[in-house]
């Protein structure tokens, strides 16, 4: 049991070693400058492009359900006029962040950890280093840039989509003339709901993209291997995200409110 | 000149190279044959530092692999050619892509200089007009053709093969071994080629190292081995 226990804890220790390893030589790359323009427009071009479809569908339909909701719960109270500031406030402050970053993981993600894991167990990112090429430097980097560049983007692709979700259910369900809606939209969000969100899509981009990166450069085991990582990374990422956020959230509420 | 000192290595407890030493003289073609499993791909790991031993050393032209930091070993890596099992080319890469990207990333050549010289090298592997195709659409053989093209493509002067002929049926094995010879003759390069293929191995070799659970078991010229008493490697070389 002890031998167990000892050894259960030296394997902890030694994955976190390799954990910490490898985001310091990806750091040290970019400090260096070894960042590679052409292969990080590649990457935000992939990522951003498999992503922009599936996010812009979950923010509609968040939107339109909290609209919905909204009608239910506000109307009791004689105040459906504030669904607009109901349904911009939840998304920009808090559902857009995490449900983008939830869906890239599932999308870009997956296909990070896919990619890199298959080329492992073909003795390609072997072959990078018998080429005399850091695949570091030419695999993960570009794709961790690509990452932390293209969730913010989509973040803001899915608060519009969500807000134009609620749009639809404000106007054509609630009765809520147009312009008042968007007026009390812009009204209801001031810079700090913003950016108090926004900021923590920051945070998930590299938790998304160590974990995917790394799961992917870990893999063995061949097609099974990688079916078996890419799954992991998905799941560890989803963890990590929402352990993020609840800190993130913590944090940010303490220092802006 | 290859020189290998008293290398050992094992890993979770088993052996896997113990205390292995030998000598490559430059333009030579060694084969270290050997079962699967017997410790054939990890020596050759070793040789390009992609694994460290536990004991010993190893130099490629006076230069100890195992003191040399990551970025040197990439640097001496531009110097050796390395030809996966597999061939290990980016799927994501054409033919083209593929031997483009060393030329690119440790060249000054112009993309017209490039171009020319991904087409001599392609007629010196025998296999032109496929530039543009991508790696899962060629053969196990085409593969292992432009995976060579790939490895001597910077000059370089020292040649590791990881069984270069595993997976082809007898005639493209042939093929492969004396494309082998023949490029490293004419380049004089240094070749070292890890194989469980005897024929191939004894016909193309200019000495043949035979190694069983991480040990040596015979070193010589093909002649040599083919007249050793010793019951293992009779068994294995006749």
């Amino acid at each position: 049991m002890l031998k167990f226990l000892t050894n259960y804890i030296f394997g902890v220790l030694a994955n976190l070693g390799e954990v910490i390893n490898f985001i310091l030589e990806v750091l040290g790359n970019v400090l260096r400058g070894k960042i590679r323009l052409a292969e990080i427009l590649k990457q935000i071009y992939e990522q951003g492009l498999q992503s922009v479809g599936i996010v812009i569908l979950v923010s509609l339909a968040s939107g339109i359900v909290l609209a919905l909701q909204g009608v239910v719960v506000l109307s009791r109270f004689g105040a459906k006029e504030y669904i607009s500031s109901l349904v911009a406030l939840s998304l920009v402050r808090e559902l857009s962040p995490v449900f983008t970053a939830l869906v890239f993981s599932g999308k870009a993600g997956a296909r990070i950890t896919a990619e890199l894991g298959s080329m492992s167990v073909n003795d390609q990112v072997l072959a990078t280093r018998t080429l005399g090429v850091n695949p570091i430097e030419y695999l993960v980097v570009p794709r961790m840039i690509g990452c932390f560049l293209v969730l913010p983007i989509l973040t803001v692709i899915s608060e519009v989509a969500g807000i134009f979700g609620g749009y639809l259910i404000g106007v054509y369900e609630a009765n809520i003339s147009g312009v008042f809606y968007i007026n009390q939209t812009f009204k209801a969000i001031r810079f700090v709901d913003f950016y108090s969100g926004f900021s923590k899509v920051f945070f998930f981009s590299i938790i998304i993209s160590w974990v995917c990166c790394f799961q992917g450069f870990k893999t063995k085991g061949g097609s099974l291997g990688v079916g078996k990582y890419t799954t992991q990374a998905v799941a560890l990422s989803y963890i990590w995200v929402l352990v993020a956020n609840a800190i993130l959230t913590k944090i940010i509420l303490s220092i802006w409110g | 000149m290859i020189e290998v000192k008293s290398v050992s290595k094992s890993f979770n407890g088993q052996v896997v190279l113990d205390n292995v030493s030998f000598n490559i003289k430059d333009g030579e073609i060694f084969i270290i044959l050997g079962e699967s499993g017997a410790g054939k791909s990890v020596l050759l790991k070793h040789l390009v530092g992609l694994i460290a031993p536990d004991k010993g050393k190893l130099f490629i032209n006076g230069i100890d692999v195992g003191s040399l930091s990551e970025r040197k070993l990439l640097d001496l890596r531009k110097t050796i050619g390395y030809l996966f099992q597999e061939a290990a080319l980016y799927d994501f890469m054409n033919v083209y892509e593929n031997l483009a990207f060393p030329l690119k990333e440790h060249t000054r050549l112009s993309k017209k200089q490039i171009s020319e010289k991904i087409k001599s090298i392609l007629q010196l592997v025998d296999l032109e007009g496929v530039e543009n195709k991508f790696p899962s659409e060629l053969s196990g053989g085409m593969k292992k053709r432009v995976g060579l093209a790939r490895a001597i493509i910077l000059d370089s002067r020292v040649l590791f093969c990881d069984e270069p002929t595993s997976g082809l049926d007898p005639i493209r094995s042939r093929d492969i071994s004396d494309l082998i010879r023949d490029i490293s003759r004419k380049l004089n390069c240094t070749t070292v080629i890890t194989s469980h293929d005897i024929e191939n191995s004894m016909r193309i070799a200019d000495r043949v190292m035979i190694i069983k659970d991480g040990k040596i078991i015979a070193l010589g010229k093909p002649k040599e081995l083919e007249a050793s008493t010793n019951s293992f490697v009779k068994e294995f070389v006749l």
